[in-house]
């Protein structure tokens, strides 16, 4: 393609996307919200999910021994979580050890004056790899005959797993939602240009124009308001961080916002660009079938 | 250049534009299409042009079967196809030669030969002095150069014209069959449809007139209406 025929194509598309100005602007503030909505969207999900692994990567089984299991049977228990793959690491607690960490954490509600003996097992804290494991880790642990029973912070694991994974469904659901409401109205923009511009298109196929090359100009025009409006909505959401999150990050000290931004503007622009390619396709897909 | 052969178009609210049309036309020949408003002419040149497939029968155009044509093959087809129609079907804002170019850059020609070519389909319409206007600046008979001129910039075998002079006055309407004449004495077929008495009487040509979609009378150096032309010399 010589710099001519470039300067053609460019120019029609300019000069096309300027005459229907304000219906462009219409397409591009619909994209524009639509990519703000999706993106506080992502941007929540991305904190939670990390906020959830890192709960979820803290979470332990508490394995406690048997009464009468004493520290040289434990030491092989060690030798048999060290051969399950699914373990990340598993620390002995003697019985004593067991009741100091407990004074620590009670403080001085906890009299241990008043004790005549250890009341505590012997115990491990397991740490398994994936969190999703953690129920059948501690179930094939509980079957060793030295242990007594395991106990694990159940509830908080199941609900995280399963908000996380709800979460991720209904991400999915809003985004395929939310980018469609935005290619009907992209797709309605270029359908009035398209009809504005009939008479081009009508001389275009009299003089043998390919079909693709009457597409052209219109999916460069559709992808371009999808960009535009999802820049603008990426500026949005810049402010709105730099504004907020300090804020929250103030309050909500225990999570954190670490979010790879370059990753979620990218993802965003390529929503945009192919919300516009889409409805742009389609809309004068239809007129040239006809 | 042109075949056609037991061809019959039905359109889907079930009129009858054309039923059983056999027509040849030469290379290099110039052929009026006549007859009333409705008596299929418009509909003719349009399966010239694969603008419409015909129910049933072949149109070949030169060469190609035109009806049975590929959708995708349909451009390459028009680029050897001019056509022009009574409102020109101009784009009202570019001008004069952004109108003529505007068929060559579509087409993906390059630049260098769009500066070439341009400027010479300007020549043989008489319009290179006002490449630079727009169409609303235009007389009637200027605006339909410019359309001949985008027709012919691709240098095609063929021209076919729907009623050219439909909406000209007499003298622009004898500008425009002299050009038409000029284009034709270089070697393109020109297909012309008209119902213009006038001027077919004028140049005496190849006549076909069409009927209810039927061929009715075929004559080298016609008249409108057959026999009329004799009957009018006659009684001197």
């Amino acid at each position: 393609m010589d710099w001519g025929r470039l300067r053609f194509f460019l120019g029609e598309v300019l000069a096309n996307f300027t005459r229907n100005a304000g219906m462009q602007i219409t397409a591009i503030g619909t994209v524009a919200v639509t990519i703000v909505l999706l993106g506080s969207f992502l941007y929540v999900r991305e904190t939670l999910k990390t906020f959830g692994t890192g709960v979820l990567s803290q979470i332990e089984i508490a394995v406690y021994l048997k009464d009468g299991v004493g520290d040289a049977q434990a030491k092989q228990l060690a030798v048999k979580f060290a051969g399950d793959p699914r373990i990340a690491s598993a620390q002995y607690i003697p019985k004593r050890e067991g009741l100091r960490r407990m004074h620590d954490v009670l403080g001085r509600d906890f009299d241990t004056s008043l004790l005549t003996a250890n009341p505590l097992p012997n115990s491990y804290h397991v740490k398994v790899k994936d969190p999703d494991q953690v129920p059948a880790v501690a179930a094939s642990i509980a079957k060793d005959p030295r242990v007594e029973k395991t106990d694990y912070a159940a509830d908080t694991v199941q609900k995280l797993l399963k908000t996380a994974s709800v979460l991720g469904r209904a991400g999915i659901a809003l985004i395929v939602l939310l980018s469609l409401s935005a290619a009907i109205v992209i797709a309605n923009t270029i359908r009035l240009t398209v009809f504005a511009r009939r008479r081009e298109i009508e001389i275009m196929q009299l003089v043998g124009a390919t079909n693709m090359y009457i597409r052209m100009p219109f999916i460069a025009e559709g992808m371009l308001a999808g960009l535009l409006g999802a820049g603008i909505a990426i500026g949005a959401l810049a402010l709105a961080e730099h504004q907020l999150v300090p804020r929250l990050a103030q309050t909500l000290a225990f999570v954190s916002f670490r979010v790879n931004e370059g990753t979620l503007c990218l993802e965003l622009l390529g929503v945009g660009a192919a919300v516009g390619l889409i409805a742009a396709w389609m809309s004068v897909g239809r007129y040239l079938r006809a | 250049m042109i075949r056609l052969r037991g061809v019959t178009l039905t359109y889907p609210n079930g009129t009858r534009a054309l039923d059983g049309v056999d027509l040849d036309i030469e290379k290099g020949s110039f052929v009026f299409l006549v007859g009333h408003s409705g008596t299929g002419k418009s509909s003719l040149l349009k399966l010239m042009y694969r603008e419409q497939v015909p129910s049933s029968g072949e149109v070949i155009v030169d060469g190609i079967r035109v009806d049975t044509l590929r959708r995708g093959r349909v451009p390459k087809l028009r680029r050897n196809i001019g056509v022009v129609f009574q409102d020109f079907k101009l784009l009202s804002h570019k001008t004069v030669w952004e109108n003529v170019a505007f068929a060559l850059q579509v087409t993906g020609t390059k630049t260098r030969d769009v500066m070439r070519q341009v400027p010479r389909a300007l020549d043989m319409v008489g319009l290179s002095h006002k490449s630079r206007m727009f169409p609303s600046e235009l007389s009637g008979g200027e605006q339909q150069r410019t359309a001949i001129a985008r027709a012919l910039v691709c240098n095609p075998k063929l021209l076919l014209c729907d009623e050219p002079t439909g909406n000209l006055d007499p003298s622009n309407t004898t500008e425009i069959m002299e050009l038409l004449q000029r284009i034709n004495l270089k070697g393109t077929t020109v297909v012309v449809a008209t119902h213009n008495q006038a001027v077919v009487d004028r140049m005496r040509r190849r006549v076909v007139r069409l009927e209810h979609g039927r061929i009715l009378h075929d004559d080298e150096k016609g008249y409108y209406f057959r026999g009329l032309g004799q009957a009018a010399v006659l009684p001197g």
